[in-house]
């Protein structure tokens, strides 16, 4: 099989619910992350530079930001002639509201593509990952249908996870949906999966005429069934499940190693940009261990924090272990200590705010404090 | 025959010069592609103006060294200059039934490429050079010049009397009308600096670069032989007085000015609305260990040294304890650990070894009149340890090792 035989299928909301803040206005897919990205930037990167000419996002409400982030997908490559990016939103009065009806409502485009295969990927992953390997390792194993996990313990945030039980050359013996003992590392299956386009057409129709509206069910139900496998994603893998899980993240990037490998420049991440100027650091400015985007103006002490592009931080400002989205504007002598602050923000002078490494407090879009 | 609406303006941007005053800088790509504040190349900024001034049909002459300029412009995408029916064309000399020239001047550039200007059937051109650094709208200069109705609009700008010397001066009356051009004078009669951006009516313009191209003792420069001859058959050209931050950084010194001049709160230029290419990098890093004050980064670099009135374009590392002090550093160069690198310009994937020193303080000089930028090549390697005095040139694609 060849990349440009496979479709690309995305679930820009997975746990939409669990990041009820950052998700308020936009799914998971579209949260500002790591300073100029959004989630779904790594997902779709991934794709493209894996040869997929092809993508589907599934949106089914709060779009508005996802679209005006990927629109046509010319910053992905995904705007050609032989390349194109599709948004899936609810119509006609289609239900959305789980995986099963969704597929079969858009059966349409999926039988208008014209590849053979789909791989199905979740809105909240963040990882470099080559699908080739997958795709070599699918077809040498002459397998039906090839999921993904990544051996970790499940993160906090999935309150009905998926783990596999597989043997020594990959094969998957059995699908476990919420197992008893999951303080334990596992084969956590994060929802990615390569198959024939026909076997997931044909097992959703199938699924619909039991009433079975759990994908996840169906999906255990392909063992036996199937030559179901079983591939491993070895590489940094983050997911968007809590917003802790969002901190720890953006905190993840001062590492070295990890920024090596996400931001690989054989397998660059990209994203919509934005025509900032470099950021300009100010006499008295003091920063120490943070990640800076463009379009800033750097006045004050900034330490471990992710800052977006396009942010001010005044003169006096001491910020610590904070996310600042883009084109907030942190006042002069504020005092900030494990704060998320989403977009458009303005903190007036002399303000401060504390949360705690487990428990960041946030402020919200447009917010004045 | 394929149609073109009609485009009231056509910019054409002589960029085919060598630009040899920069040296090595210009040694493997012409003077516009210099990189420039961090992010830009130098003609980002009249690409920007053109878009920003609604001139959307845009010429530009290419000869000396085009790869870079060329594959930079592309299809023009990101100066919005990829419309349907009008946008950016680089537009190199070419053989033809009558035979091969090269662009013998600025104005045989031009009326090398009448045609390409006549497919838009424009009333107006303004021709612009690619080694300027401002920001300016052509509209407010085009309105200027359909008031006075002239033939010719030249931008001038005001400079210091001391320094006018080094500029060609319009003398004007008090309306602005142009009555005589001082090439460099020993003793200028005004301030007014031309800017080398040019508005034409275009029957006017056509007339003469025809003329002048019959003219064999001619060098077929706009400054030299076409603005004149305009001048002398008693055209009506017009200075324009622009006010905002304009240089020329046709030399190393003013380049390093200019760059520098970013930093500096008091100078007036904002980068806000010009545009150009992105790379595609991650936001920058700062480690714990580093120190920055007064700089301007861009993404994709990783700064663990000391930064002090500094410029560092997109992916250039600096190693911990190394320092670098008011200079500019090339996409991608690299310096290393305890490296110190003063008054410098470092050009693209360049390298500055372990403890390396490159350039100086001018309070450093025995003699101050010897002291000057140093610059450093593209894709050079200054190996560990080595010294490289102020004012010194060092070429592109070399290793420069201890003796």
């Amino acid at each position: 099989m060849r990349s440009n035989d496979v479709l690309g299928f995305i679930f820009a909301g997975t746990l939409d619910e669990k990041i009820p803040e950052l998700a308020v206005s936009r799914t998971t897919a579209s949260v500002p992350i790591g300073g100029k990205y959004r989630v779904i930037d790594f997902v779709l990167s991934n794709m493209t530079n894996s040869g997929i000419n092809n993508v589907g996002i599934v949106a089914q409400s709060n779009f508005l930001s996802l679209t005006d982030h990927v629109g046509s997908g010319s910053a992905y490559d995904l705007s050609k002639r032989r390349s194109n990016l599709t948004l899936l939103t609810p119509y006609g009065g289609n239900s959305f509201s789980n995986a099963v009806e969704t597929i079969y409502n858009i059966h349409g485009y999926l039988e208008h593509c014209r590849e053979e295969y789909v791989l199905i990927e979740q809105g909240n992953v963040i990882t470099n990952f080559d699908y080739n390997a997958l795709f070599d390792f699918h077809s040498k194993n002459n397998s039906d249908i090839t999921f993904i996990y990544k051996k970790c313990v499940v993160p906090a945030g999935y309150d009905r996870p998926v783990t596999l039980e597989i043997d020594e050359s990959g094969k998957v013996n059995q699908i476990y949906v919420k197992p008893d003992n999951m303080a334990e590392e596992s084969n956590f299956m994060y929802g990615a999966l390569l198959l024939r386009k026909e076997v997931l057409m044909n097992e959703i129709r199938e699924a619909l005429s039991r009433n079975q509206l759990d994908i996840k069910r169906v999906f255990q139900e392909t063992v036996g069934k199937f030559r179901a496998f079983a591939f491993e994603n070895k590489g940094y893998t983050s997911f968007v499940s809590s917003i802790n899980a969002y901190f720890s993240f953006n905190m993840d990037l001062m590492k070295k190693e990890v920024r090596d490998e996400l931001f690989d420049p054989k397998r660059p991440i990209y994203t919509k940009v934005r025509d900032d100027a470099p950021s300009r650091y100010g006499l008295e400015s003091k920063v120490k261990n943070s990640i800076i985007a463009q379009g800033c103006v750097i006045d004050g002490e900034v330490e471990n924090c992710v800052i977006s592009k396009g942010v001010y931080v005044g003169k006096g400002a001491r910020l610590s272990n904070c996310i600042v989205m883009q084109d907030s504007h942190i006042g002069a002598d504020t005092n900030l200590n494990y704060v998320i602050i989403d977009k458009d923000v303005q903190i007036k002078d002399g303000r401060s705010l504390m949360g705690f490494e487990s428990y960041p407090s946030y402020i919200a879009k447009k917010s004045v404090v | 025959m394929q149609m073109f609406p009609k485009q009231e303006v056509v910019a054409m941007l002589l960029a085919g010069g060598q630009g040899s005053r920069l040296g090595v800088l210009t040694k493997k790509l012409a003077k516009p592609a210099v990189p420039f504040g961090g992010k830009y190349r130098i003609i980002d900024f009249p690409l920007s103006n053109c878009v920003n001034s609604g001139v959307e049909a845009v010429g530009i002459l290419t000869q000396y060294q085009p790869l870079i300029l060329t594959e930079y412009i592309g299809n023009g995408q990101p100066w919005d200059l990829d419309g349907m029916h009008s946008g950016v064309n680089c537009l190199s000399p070419y053989q033809a039934i009558q035979g091969a020239n090269w662009y013998s001047g600025t104005a045989n550039a031009i009326y090398q490429n009448i045609t390409y200007i006549e497919r838009y059937d424009p009333d107006y051109v303004v021709i612009l050079s690619g080694d300027h650094i401002y920001k300016m709208d052509y509209n407010k200069m085009l309105e200027f010049h359909k008031e006075k109705n002239a033939a010719c609009t030249i931008a001038v700008i005001d400079v210091p009397l001391e320094e006018a010397s080094r500029f060609g001066i319009l003398n004007t009356r008090e309306d602005g009308e142009i009555y005589e051009f001082d090439e460099k004078p020993e003793c200028p009669k005004s301030t007014n600096a031309s800017m080398g951006i040019y508005i034409f009516s275009w029957k006017e313009l056509r007339k003469y670069l025809t003329e002048d191209e019959k003219n064999e003792n001619s060098s077929h420069d706009f400054g030299k032989d076409v603005l004149p001859a305009m001048l002398a058959a008693g055209e009506k050209m017009f200075a324009y007085p622009f006010e905002g931050y304009w240089k020329d950084v046709g030399t190393i010194d003013s380049l390093w000015e200019a760059n520098m001049d970013l930093l500096d709160p008091k100078v007036t230029l904002d980068l806000k609305d010009i545009y150009s290419r992105n790379p595609m990098m991650p936001p920058h890093y700062v480690s714990a260990d580093a120190n920055i004050q007064n700089s301007m980064i861009a993404d994709g670099c990783n700064v663990e040294g000391d930064l002090e009135f500094s410029i560092l374009f997109a992916g250039v590392t600096v190693g911990k304890g190394a320092v670098v002090n008011s200079s500019i550093i090339m996409p991608g160069a690299v310096i290393e650990e305890g490296a110190n690198v003063q008054f410098a310009i470092v050009a693209e994937n360049t390298v500055i070894g372990k403890n390396a020193k490159v350039g100086q303080s001018p309070e450093t000089m025995e003699n101050r009149d010897e002291w000057g930028i140093t610059v450093v090549g593209e894709n050079t390697v200054i190996a560990d340890g080595v010294v490289i005095p102020a004012n010194r040139m060092i070429d592109t694609d070399t290793e420069v090792t201890a003796e």
